[in-house]
């Protein structure tokens, strides 16, 4: 066991040397490159023909290449992966397997010998390492190997690269295969920075390759620079898919009528399959002349979508798309690791972005098997009851007649950079610990806002306090909104009341990255004029040409020449499509129950309708049993949850 | 076999009738029917019988992209013709200039669609009359070279119209505003060492049609073509005649109008004086031939045949030879001279009014009129093809060249006069495709 | 399929069309003097002065069924032939041709023609199988050369020619083409349409207009959702299925009223300059 050396550092310019170093030792380069308005994997010769530049956007069934802002702009790597995989280098999609001939009386066979180009993938991720491993257990290292595969992989050399930029889409994380890259499962990994590369090898072929590039030795900076970027990767992606006993629980939903419904999206079209780096599914077909009684046997990717594939003389035993789209994903998920000891997911989200109408493997799996209990967050500041963290009043403001907005400093950073619809407990010494929700974040100045309506005695003692008030502060708490989950739909935020304080980060959010969005709309309902809080956000918010916004009051004062009645009416009857919106919804549980009524009746599906609910809330940990809500805990689990996880809780009273 | 049913089939003593019932070798399904009465000629007819597809009305509410690949539907032969044709049209209409690579690609396309169209009928469908053959498989057991030349020929025609429009037939990257895709230049080098070999066949063409025989058949017609000052005409030009005519593209209808004729079902194209008119290879020869290519014109000068093109109809299939010339040898030019546009297509907006051109297709000039509403939409379509507008002068030939053949025997007779048909290339299929009789056509534009 | 003999007899014959599916068998350059060794073809008027009435071993019909004299002639010509196949969308589906199934056919010929009693047309274009049993069907428009070949293989090999019934997508894919709806926007009827032509609309930056029908289990209504949701008005995104396979099941189930054709006056929503102008990145 030879002992890791040390990372180095390649400079920018460098690169170029590595691509020609690989030349020269006879390969050809097979790197990301723009194609048709999307990164592609063809033979490169040298940095310019990279995707310098170039990053891209991604949500489910929708992909556009962008220009990186700032610094990004130098970057070759500063994409995610895009439609093509490395599987067309190792897997061909038409590969002649064998010959046949009939001459002068015998009939012959013979293989066809594969005699694949010494090649050198450069810009290998994570997950597409893990996708190569995949292949390598069915098509090399199962009893029979596939000898056109194993010359093929044979002759490639892997250049892998770190992501330092995560799509929408990606969920590496929940299948355990990325972002970071352990040294031994390449050849050489590279970690791009803004002036370079960090260089580890893997094997005898990359360290001599080091070697030849003659790296100096890497800071402890940039090293740390390196993890702290990837380590963002990781945080940007969470853990969208709970992986924990899913074979045998998507196993035992065969029958879930969510299949059905999926069928009625699903086209059938087999881009997931042959988008995904570890599909294998084939057929072979002969080519035969006319001339002559030649032949070939030819091999060509099929898929488990395509009418033939399960057919026999007298049709397909999986006619039906639902039947197909559970033999896929099923097989992805549950079988594939009965076959080989593994998920055949390598959670690279193709299949999501690619699909044209689509359709979300994480969303469909969340529905048809979803985990016993949503697993606790990864909670960077939520410490033990009791253990909170000192942060001052530095002014205060009212909003309504009886809610006040708190503009804390000083606060621990793990908390001014929680994320939006999470929440903070605070107190001061005698006063029992409220939950709040962070109105808006302040991530540059340590700073939150808090918007408090007094209705007790302790939360009328936190309104009312001065500034230079000390008090404590224990979070970021719970789950947010999922912004994630919007990128690239249309959003509609509607809100009742003070329910905006908690949806107000989203906003800032949506706002503040808006072309991660299709069409912005935001409903405000309050009682009366006076009752709106955040008065000059949503004039300002009203004001904006790309936003859409309303708002109604249900009694109408004097000076109000605005709509008046249910906040529903602001966007029931209106010409919009909802089918692929996404809804954050917040107010008192009544108005959630209409909105969400009227969202599903314009054709909004129940696992994008997210809403923030509340309930009795101490610990913020799941751990003292008041806020339970069904099979969940409203601290730990939500305060935001989607209208499917929530199901009849949602809408039964005394829950 | 069909050839030659009915013969006879007149009543009296000195009637005798020609009658082809389905043509062969040509495109569509047209039939043949003269009737020679003491030696007189009263009846000639190329009577087209095949079922309308009534275009003119389908691309009716459609919008120009949309029509692009409609109107290619009219003819397996020569599709980039009538997309060209519209995709011109739209463009003067909405002032569109497109960059001078995307047109110089679209010139490409129309060379590989003259190539391709050309080599097949002279030597699969009008080769075996000049060696009084069925066809080009009997061709091949005489002399199978021959016809291995054409159809490499062809191929590269094909091939051609594959690169640059993604099939040979019904090809898909013309859109109004310039190319759905560019090809970039590696795309084009395997053509280019193509082109080569295709200008040596098509030199060779030249010189074996050189020496076919044929019937002697003088007539002096009236030629219609487009011209262009800088180029052989294809996509542009002047609308030229041998009478000194000299319009624009768009104003066919000042000077052309189509007529009914009974007993046809098809119209009869004809100068507002009533004249007949030809089109074709032998007419753009004769009209716009000082802008034959180089090679092109020192291969028709090498054969000493140029003074019989405008005379005699039988000498178009040298036309069309000399035509190959000029293909390969310009397609040749515009991929060395290639650079890949900076952007395939540019944006446009539409106007109300007018959209009309004229191209050269293969078998002569083309005829587009459309009239669109404020979106662009398609409200009313005229299309000309070229067989309709020479069917008039197909017609008076047959009458006139019938008398030479009377002394023959029947079969051959018939023989000859459908070989005198080939000589026109018609493309049934497209004229029967205008069986458009309303009324205000005979006007002109309103 | 029935055994053939050795040198089958071929007849190729064309009813409503372009011709160009039977030009593709021209276009077979390479292929062209074998094929006529290997088969004998015995009627081919676009290509042969020498004729034949049959009977046929294989007959190539290409063409739809729109005049009243075709019905008659392809029950004679089924009658003589072993294997009928219908080559391209008009013998397959009635072809560009069948959008005036939307109009009335009176109507049309009272505007067009002035004495439609000349005309001898059927109110409904139709394909072939709507009248006579058909062994095979090719299709597209045109045909694509690659199955035409295919197909005359099969038969002399005497297996099942490979015609698969596939999405475009799978085409598309394998080419490493990158998804034109996902990453520019494109209406592309790939995804219900079936492959054969390999995906060239696709590589040249458009979407599919659906030259070879509709696919096995296609989901129209699906895809018109997708086109809905890229902007287009429920109309537009259904009338991309009025093209060259209107008249096939399910594409004419989706077809608004009227066809293919935009009312005058509705011009809403009709993409028009806009398309043009999003021409790919």
């Amino acid at each position: 066991m030879v002992t890791a050396a040390p990372p180095s550092f390649l400079p920018r310019a460098g690169l170029d040397r590595l691509i020609a170093l690989l030349r020269d030792d006879g390969r050809r380069v097979i790197g990301p490159t723009v194609v048709d308005g999307a990164v592609a994997y063809e033979e490169i010769a040298s940095t310019a023909d990279l995707p310098l530049g170039w990053s891209d956007e991604q949500s489910p069934g929708r992909y556009r290449l962008v220009e990186s802002p700032g610094p990004g702009r130098e970057r070759a790597f500063g994409y995610t992966v895009g439609p093509a995989s490395w599987k067309r280098y190792t897997f061909p999609p038409r590969v002649d397997i064998g010959r046949g001939r009939d001459a002068d009386g015998t009939v012959t066979y013979e293989p066809v010998a594969p005699e694949p180009d010494a090649l050198a993938f450069l810009g290998v991720r994570g997950c597409e390492l893990a996708a190569l491993r995949i292949q390598d257990r069915v098509l090399r290292d199962g009893p029979v190997a596939d000898p056109d595969y194993v010359a093929r992989r044979r002759a490639a050399l892997v250049i892998a690269v770190e992501c330092t930029v995560a799509a929408s889409t990606c969920f590496c994380t929940s299948m355990g295969t990325g972002p970071e890259i352990a040294r031994e499962s390449a050849d050489l990994v590279l970690t791009e920075l803004d002036d370079g590369y960090l260089l580890r090898s893997g094997t005898d072929d990359g360290r001599r390759l080091e070697a030849r590039l003659d790296p100096r030795p890497a800071t402890d900076d940039e090293v740390a620079h390196a993890r702290a970027s990837v380590a963002d990767v990781r945080r940007r992606i969470g853990d969208p898919v709970a992986v924990q006993g899913l074979p045998g629980r998507l196993q035992a939903r065969l029958d879930h009528p969510r299949w059905a419904e999926i069928a009625e999206r699903c086209l059938g079209c087999a881009n997931c399959t042959l988008v995904c780096p570890t599909c294998f599914c084939t057929s072979v077909t002969q080519r035969s002349d006319l001339d002559s009684r030649d032949s070939v046997a030819v091999r060509g990717w099929d898929s488990c979508f395509s009418g033939d594939f399960a057919k026999v003389a007298g049709g397909s035993f999986r006619w039906r798309r639902q039947d197909r789209y559970r033999q896929w994903l099923t097989h992805k998920f549950s079988t594939w690791v009965d076959q080989f000891g593994a998920f055949g997911c390598v959670g690279c989200g193709r299949c999501v972005t690619w699909c044209p109408v689509g359709i979300d493997v994480r969303e469909e799996l969340a529905v048809i098997a979803p985990p016993a209990a949503r697993r606790p967050l990864p909670m960077a500041a939520a410490a033990a009851p009791g253990d909170f963290t000192p942060a001052r009043v530095e002014r205060t403001w009212p909003e309504t007649p009886d809610t006040t907005t708190l503009l804390l400093t000083d606060v621990d950073p793990a908390i001014a950079h929680g994320a939006p619809g999470q929440f903070v407990m605070v107190t001061r010494p005698g006063l029992p610990a409220v939950p709040i929700s962070v109105s808006r974040y302040h991530p540059e100045g340590d700073a939150i806002e808090l918007s408090i309506r007094a209705a007790g005695p302790a939360t009328a003692t936190l309104s009312s306090l001065a500034p230079g008030t000390p008090l404590g502060v224990r979070g970021p708490l719970g789950r947010g909104w999922p912004l994630e989950a919007a990128e690239g739909r249309d959003v509609i935020v509607v809100s009742g009341g003070i329910g905006l304080s908690p949806l107000r980060p989203a906003i800032d959010a949506l706002l503040e990255d808006r072309p991660r969005y299709g069409t912005v709309r935001l409903y405000h309902g309050a009682r009366t004029p006076n009752d709106r809080p955040h008065k000059d956000d949503l004039a300002t918010w009203a004001a904006r040409p790309d936003v859409e916004a309303g708002e109604t009051v249900d009694r109408a004062g004097t000076g109000w020449t605005g709509p008046v009645g249910v906040v529903t009416h602001l966007f029931d009857a209106g010409r919009w499509d909802a089918r692929d919106a996404v809804a954050f919804v917040c107010g008192p549980e009544r108005m959630m129950q209409a909105t969400v009524s009227t969202l599903e009746d314009r054709g909004l599906r129940p696992e994008r309708i997210h809403v923030s609910m509340e309930r009795h809330m101490e610990c913020g940990i799941g751990l003292c049993g008041h806020c339970q809500l069904g099979r969940f805990f409203v601290c730990r689990d939500g305060p935001v949850f989607s209208r499917a996880e929530l199901g009849d809780a949602f809408i039964l009273e005394g829950v | 076999m069909h050839a030659g049913d009915g013969v006879a089939a007149g009543g009296g003593a000195d009637e005798r009738v020609y009658h082809v019932e389905e043509l062969t070798r040509v495109e569509g399904e047209g039939r043949l029917h003269l009737r020679v009465r003491d030696r007189e000629v009263v009846e000639a007819r190329l009577n087209i019988f095949e079922a309308p597809r009534y275009f003119e009305r389908l691309v009716v509410g459609r919008t120009p992209d949309e029509v692009i690949d409609i109107v290619a539907r009219i003819c397996g032969i020569c599709p980039i013709a009538y997309q060209l044709t519209a995709v011109h049209a739209f463009e003067s209409a909405f002032g569109v200039t497109v960059d001078p690579p995307v047109r110089a690609l679209r010139r490409l396309l129309y060379c590989g669609e003259w190539i391709e169209s050309h080599a097949l009928h002279v030597y699969l469908l009008h080769a075996p009359d000049f060696l009084g053959l069925p066809s080009a498989v009997e061709l091949a057991k005489l002399d199978r070279g021959v016809v291995e030349q054409g159809l490499r020929l062809k191929r590269i025609g094909n091939d051609i119209l594959a690169v640059v429009g993604g099939r040979p037939i019904h090809p898909v990257s013309l859109r109004v505003g310039g190319l759905y895709r560019a090809p970039r230049r590696e795309e084009l080098a395997k053509l280019r060492a193509d082109l080569d070999e295709a200008v040596e066949l098509a030199q060779a063409t030249v010189r074996l049609v050189a020496g076919f025989e044929a019937p002697e058949f003088e007539a002096r017609r009236l030629l219609v073509s487009l011209r262009h000052p800088d180029e052989y005409p294809m996509n542009e030009g002047r609308i030229v005649s041998s009478d000194g005519l000299d319009l624009a593209p768009q104003d066919w209808p000042l000077a052309f109008r189509e007529e009914q004729v009974e007993g046809t079902s098809a119209l009869h194209a004809r100068t507002h004086a009533g004249e007949a008119y030809l089109l074709g290879p032998s007419a753009r020869l004769e009209l716009a031939g000082a802008a034959l290519h180089p090679l092109a014109a020192r291969a028709l000068d090498d054969t000493g045949q140029a003074g019989e093109l405008a005379t005699n109809v039988f000498r178009s299939v040298l036309a069309r030879a000399v035509e190959l010339v000029q293909a390969t040898a310009e397609a040749r030019d515009l991929l060395d001279a290639y650079e890949r546009p900076r952007v395939p297509s540019v944006p446009w907006r539409p106007a109300p009014g007018i959209a009309a051109w004229a191209t050269e297709a293969p078998r002569g000039l083309l005829f587009h009129r459309y009239e669109v509403d404020e979106a662009g939409i398609v409200r009313r379509a005229t299309i000309v093809p070229p067989t309709s507008q020479n069917q008039a002068a197909i017609e008076a030939d047959l009458a006139r060249f019938a008398p030479s053949v009377l002394d023959l025997p029947h079969a051959e007779a018939t023989r000859r006069l459908e070989w005198l048909i080939r000589c026109y290339d018609p493309c049934i299929s497209c004229a029967a495709h205008f069986l458009d009789l309303s009324l205000d056509r005979d006007g002109g534009p309103a | 399929m029935p055994g053939l003999p050795l040198r089958p007899r071929v007849g190729v014959v064309k009813l409503t069309s372009c011709d160009g599916c039977q030009l593709t068998i021209l276009d077979l350059e390479e292929e062209l003097l074998s094929i006529v060794e290997a088969f004998d073809i015995v009627d081919f008027p676009e290509a042969t002065s020498s004729r034949s009435s049959g009977p046929y071993d294989i007959l190539f019909v290409e063409g739809s069924v729109s005049a009243p004299d075709q019905v008659e002639r392809l029950a004679e010509l089924r009658a003589r032939s072993t294997l009928l196949v219908a080559i391209g969308a008009c013998a397959t589906a009635g072809g560009i041709q069948a959008l005036r199934n939307w109009g009335e056919v009176g109507d049309w010929a009272a505007t067009v023609y002035p004495d439609p009693s000349l005309l001898q047309v059927l109110d409904r274009v139709t394909p072939i199988s709507d009248h006579v049993k058909v062994d095979v069907e090719v299709r597209g428009c045109p045909i694509s050369p690659d199955q035409l070949r295919e197909l005359l293989a099969a038969l002399l090999a005497g297996r099942r020619p490979q015609l698969p019934d596939e999405a475009v997508c799978l085409e598309c894919k394998r080419r490493g083409l990158t998804c034109v709806v996902v990453a520019a926007g494109a209406t592309c009827l790939g995804p219900v349409t079936r492959s054969g032509c390999g995906a060239i609309c696709p590589s040249f930056g458009r979407g599919c207009y659906g030259c070879f029908g509709p696919r096995e289990q296609p989901n129209v209504a699906s895809l018109v959702s997708r086109f809905e949701l890229d902007g287009l008005a429920p109309d537009e995104a259904r009338r991309r299925f009025a093209g060259i396979n209107a008249w096939a099941e399910p594409y004419r189930d989706a077809i608004p009223r009227g066809g293919g054709a935009r009312p005058e006056l509705a011009a809403a929503g009709v993409p028009g300059e806009t398309e043009a102008a999003d021409a790919r990145r």
